[in-house]
């Protein structure tokens, strides 16, 4: 009887399978990718400027190092981010002014990129906690910390989170995780944030648990899905807060943060 | 006004002022007393003059007073002469039989009828099957399915292997009517399209409409599949079924009283995952994987004017993972006839039908468990008449109101964090009235004109939402309970004309227009059960399908060769696509994250088929586009919608090899569907994003298969036949992408492309039996 499962096995499931296969792919034109992000924690903004390459070309993406770019607060007042090389521009010690609005702009190549973004004040974390979970899905047991804080009631949130493990940080777009508020407005969340496996005693967990702009959560969202190699019907790139055709995003966020060590 | 002249003219000219009488009554099979739908009733002294029965059995002829030969006539049955002296109304109640060479091997049909009816019908467009028909031809795991034999036909392509749906002349898959005795279908797949919902037992035909539909069907764009429950044996018991690697059926049939009414009972289950139970692993043994379906029939007939059928169908699927992870789905169906005979020649049959699909999921359990359940749900009453006018023209018309309610989607957890939510449930009134006449001229001209009259009331209680064209919410006002929130509706004008060029050869076309107002949204490249019906609202307009066909009907070698060609033309307005990155799950503003276009469709068809002999088969040919254009999709410029298959070739191959064997093959093959690939990549956020340009501007690898079959009959004991089915699907292991997904390697960090596949070669064997 056994021998029949086996065989039943081989034939309902070894049946797929899967491989690394050649595609045609058309060359699009270089697009420009801009990645910016202006963190309320330390008064910097980074900002990093690239274009597309080819799909399976696997060197390092084109900087663009000559743009001109500069940051513009609600009161219209602009100040220069200057280049630092690599692609990269940097502009530190510029103090965040939360809940209002600030617009990146970059001028490259006699074009002109802008994209405004909300910044919100941060949410004060909880302390995270732990629990004992047994292994399921064939992983072994361990623990899986708990996101914890009052949401805030009088406004919609959106918020990133992204989850250090010893030392090993899982802050890349498509590991980030993300919550909102549309189902639990104003409720206290306690949330399990998995990682791909579970977490054992004497490991230090962080978390920097950003308040970020709608778009950025939608964008975060997109980024996951199209990363993960998406299986969408209808396929697109995320919606950005970039206008003029520029790919990436700018993210104005607040920081609160905390670590807890596993015992 | 002209064309209604001339079209009242050619009614009014049939009507002469001799002595006419009425000959009418039913056709049934002499071996079970099923009713045969489509049976002939030729005149022989007349030419271009006789009946078909109604899916009730039923026909009406009138005549002059004279003396006639009638010839009734059926596919896979002797015919029968009757002679009969009209002076009066008569009935004339007819059983045919089977040959008896083919009571005894099996289930090729030999027919030695000259069988020209594809030339000669007045019926257009529709492609027929019935389960015998198709009962050789190899299919995935053994399990005959009469959905998937129809695409391997002409103009029809099945959305892949592991999806549920088919294509009909590019339209969408929400575009097809499937109708299970007259109840809508929302779902017609078990386990994620392997199986379809229609076991094959309890079916006695099925009709594809793909053109000139008849306007006693409204509500989709594309096509009709109509769908036939058997009646049950209305002789003496009978008992069939089969034992597959998969799954096993019975069926049970029996009269209730003797030639008055009868019964069926099939039902099916598949048990995979009774295999995993005895598996090391204990994940696998905590796995839930399988479907069970039932379907049951009675009918009887109270005097002779008078005959009820109550049906229903009820299946479900279920797929779990110990206490962790649970999601079913399912169809439940009921119907309820009342025929009645008005004199000899007004049939009316009335109709109360339910219909309901519904998907649920539920996550963890006790405290932390959350679940999500949605549901559409149709109360449909029906009233059609057929006018059997006279010997030219035959008339149908009827009125139909649908109710449906939406349950798009209800969140309910225990303590958990999340707030519950149900979406607003939707309600809508779906009307419809429709005359239409088949009407003959002279001996050669058969024509069909109908109009149907669809529409669609968006009613309360609920909300009516309000976007900007980029789908912000702008507005929203309340509706009271059955307040009306938007009222759609249309004509739909609907022709066919076959003219008959010789015995051997005609042409037909047609024209017809179809309103849609119910759509789904699939937000996948694979379809699922949790794709969600929305009613056409003051944000959605209804779907508008307009198609032209024109056909040429060729026969060869005494009909031993069918040869067909068509070609159609389709136009497509107020199609649905959702915007980039939408939120489809749970979210009460799905109007506003869809899109609308209009699209186009044209295509040539070509099969050549042979019926006769001991080697039958066909071979068919469709070189087609199907075409959309979005104003906010790549800036308003035309795509390939996924569907758009340019070539598209399958192959049916049937031989009987001697009393014992049958053997059998198909091959398909076809352009990749249309798919939207990376055309370059980009770093952002410490990760490599694809970069999309143009929508659906790929292909897949173009798909190929082989499968064949052997069946083995065994000697016949009386009232005993068994087989043993052997098949293999993909004989020879063709990879076709299930999809394709563009990631980067985990281990060299290098961009790729990786294929899935689902399935290689897959052996199977089935063993049927038939207790008569």
């Amino acid at each position: 009887m056994r021998k029949l499962a086996y065989i039943l096995g081989i034939v309902l499931l070894a049946s797929s399978c899967q491989k690394v296969i050649d595609v045609d792919l058309n060359e699009a034109n270089q697009t420009i990718v801009i990645e910016g992000n202006y963190t309320g924690e330390d008064s910097t903004v980074r900002v990093s400027v690239t274009l597309t390459s080819s799909y399976f070309n696997n060197d390092p993406s084109p900087t663009v190092d000559n743009a001109v770019v500069t940051i513009t607060d609600q009161n219209g007042a602009t100040t220069v981010i200057p280049s630092i090389g690599n692609g990269l521009y940097e502009l530190t010690g510029y103090t965040p002014d939360y809940g209002t609005r600030y617009t990146l702009s970059v001028v490259s190549d006699g074009q002109t990129y802008n994209a405004g973004c909300l910044m919100p004040a941060p949410v004060q974390l909880d302390p995270i906690t732990y629990q004992y979970l047994d292994g399921f899905f064939g992983a072994d047991p361990g623990y899986v910390s708990i996101l914890n804080f009052q949401d805030p009631a009088n406004t919609t949130d959106f918020y990133q989170i992204v989850i250090t493990e010893n030392q090993t940080s899982f802050d890349r777009i498509d590991q980030i995780q993300t919550q909102d508020d549309a189902l639990t407005n104003g409720n206290y969340i306690q949330r399990p944030l998995f990682l791909s496996d579970l977490s054992q005693l004497g490991d230090t967990i962080s978390y920097e648990f950003r308040t970020v702009d709608e778009v950025i959560f939608d964008y975060t969202f997109q980024a996951v899905d199209i990363a993960g190699g998406s299986n969408s019907a209808a396929p697109g790139n995320p919606i950005t807060n970039w206008d003029n055709g520029a790919l990436g995003y700018f993210n104005a966020y607040g920081v609160s943060r905390d670590t807890v060590v596993i015992q | 006004m002209k064309l209604l002249l001339t079209a009242a003219a050619f009614l009014l000219t049939t009507v002469v002022f001799s002595q006419n009488y009425t000959i009418s009554g039913s056709v049934k099979d002499s071996t079970n007393g099923e009713d045969l739908y489509g049976a002939q009733i030729k005149v022989k002294e007349l030419e271009n003059v006789g009946a078909l029965t109604n899916a009730y059995g039923f026909y009406s002829l009138t005549l002059e007073k004279g003396s006639y030969t009638l010839v009734f006539r059926a596919s896979g049955f002797d015919s029968k002469e009757v002679k009969v002296d009209l002076n009066e109304d008569v009935v004339i109640d007819l059983e045919l039989n089977i040959p008896k060479e083919v009571q005894e091997i099996g289930p090729v049909i030999v027919n030695a009828e000259k069988e020209n009816d594809n030339i000669t019908s007045s019926e257009m467009n529709v492609t027929k099957f019935t389960p015998k028909d198709i009962s050789t031809i190899p299919v995935l795991f053994g399990e005959q399915d009469i959905m998937k034999t129809l695409q391997l036909t002409p103009g029809v392509k099945g959305a892949g292997e592991g999806n549920a749906g088919f294509y009909v002349r590019g339209g969408g898959a929400d575009q097809n009517l499937i109708l299970l005795d007259e109840a809508p279908v929302y779902n017609a797949s078990h386990l994620l399209g392997f199986f379809s919902v229609f076991n094959s037992d309890a079916i006695k035909d099925v009709a594809l409409y793909k053109s000139g539909i008849p306007a006693e069907y409204g509500g989709r764009a594309s096509s009709v599949m109509d769908v036939k429950m058997r009646d049950g044996n209305k002789k003496k018991f009978g008992m069939s079924g089969g034992i597959g690697l998969i799954s096993s059926r019975l069926t049970v049939e029996a009269p209730i009283v003797k030639d008055k009414g009868s019964f069926i009972v099939s039902g099916r289950r598949s048990y995979a995952d009774l295999f995993l139970k005895l598996s090391p692993n204990e994940d696998q043994r905590n796995t839930q994987l399988f479907f069970y379906d039932l379907n049951a029939k009675a009918n009887y007939k109270f005097g002779d004017k008078d005959r009820v059928f109550i049906s229903g169908y009820f299946g479900r699927d279920r797929f779990g993972f110990s206490d962790i992870f649970g999601f079913n789905w399912g169809n439940q169906t009921a119907t309820v006839r009342w025929n009645h005979l008005f004199g000899s020649k007004l049939f009316s049959n009335t109709s109360f039908v339910y219909s309901n699909f519904d998907y649920e999921f539920n996550i963890g359990t006790g405290d932390d468990g959350f679940g999500v359940k949605s549901s559409i749900q149709d109360f449909n009453l029906k009233q059609d008449y057929s006018y059997y006018a006279n010997k030219n023209n035959s008339i149908k018309f009827g009125i139909q109101a649908i109710h449906h309610t939406f349950r798009p989607g209800a969140l309910t957890g225990g303590n958990s964090s999340f707030n519950e939510v149900v979406l607003d449930p939707r309600y809508a009134l779906e009307v419809g009235a429709y005359i239409q006449n088949n009407q003959k001229i002279g001996t050669r001209f058969n024509i069909m004109y109908g109009l149907r009259y669809s529409g669609f009331n968006l009613m309360g209680e609920g909300k009516a939402y309000e976007f900007d064209e980029d789908g912000t919410l702008t507005g929203e006002r309340n509706y009271g309970s059955w307040e009306s929130i938007q009222y759609h509706h249309g004509l739909e004008p609907r022709f066919s004309a076959s003219y008959v060029l010789s015995e051997n050869n005609s042409i037909k076309a047609s024209y017809n227009r179809n309103l849609q107002f119910i759509h789904q949204l699939s937000n996948s490249t694979t379809s699922s059960p949790t794709d969600v019906w929305v009613p056409s609202s003051n944000i959605i307009k209804p779907q508008i399908a307009d198609q032209v066909a024109l056909g040429y009907y060729h026969n060869l070698k005494k009909n031993m060769y069918r040869i067909s060609t068509e070609i159609y033309y389709k136009d497509l307005q107020n199609q649905i696509d959702y915007r980039n990155g939408a939120q489809t799950v749970l979210n009460d503003l799905v109007e506003g994250e869809l899109v609308f276009g209009d699209g186009h469709a044209y295509g040539l068809e070509l099969q050549i088929e042979k019926k006769k002999g001991n080697f039958t088969g066909w071979i068919s040919y469709t070189l087609s586009r199907s075409l959309r254009t979005f104003a906010d999709i790549d800036n308003g410029k035309e795509f390939p919608a996924r569907q758009d298959r340019i070539h598209d070739i399958s192959v049916v191959l049937m031989y009987k090899l001697n009393d014992a064997i049958a053997l059998s093959s198909s091959f398909v093959y076809y352009t990749g569907d249309a798919v939207t690939f990376p055309s370059g990549k980009y770093e952002v956020g410490g990760a490599t994003l694809p970069f999309y340009t143009e929508r659906n501007g790929y292909r897949f690898p173009d798909y190929h298969r082989l499968d064949v079959g052997l069946t083995w009959y065994f000697k016949d004991r009386k009232n005993f036949e068994h087989n043993m089915n052997f098949s293999i699907y993909n004989t020879y292991a063709r990879e076709n992408a299930f999809t394709i997904t563009f990631e980067e390697n985990v281990e060299t960090g290098e961009t790729q492309a990786v294929q899935t596949t689902l399935f290689r070669l897959i052996p199977a064997i089935t063993y049927n039996f038939n207790l008569k």
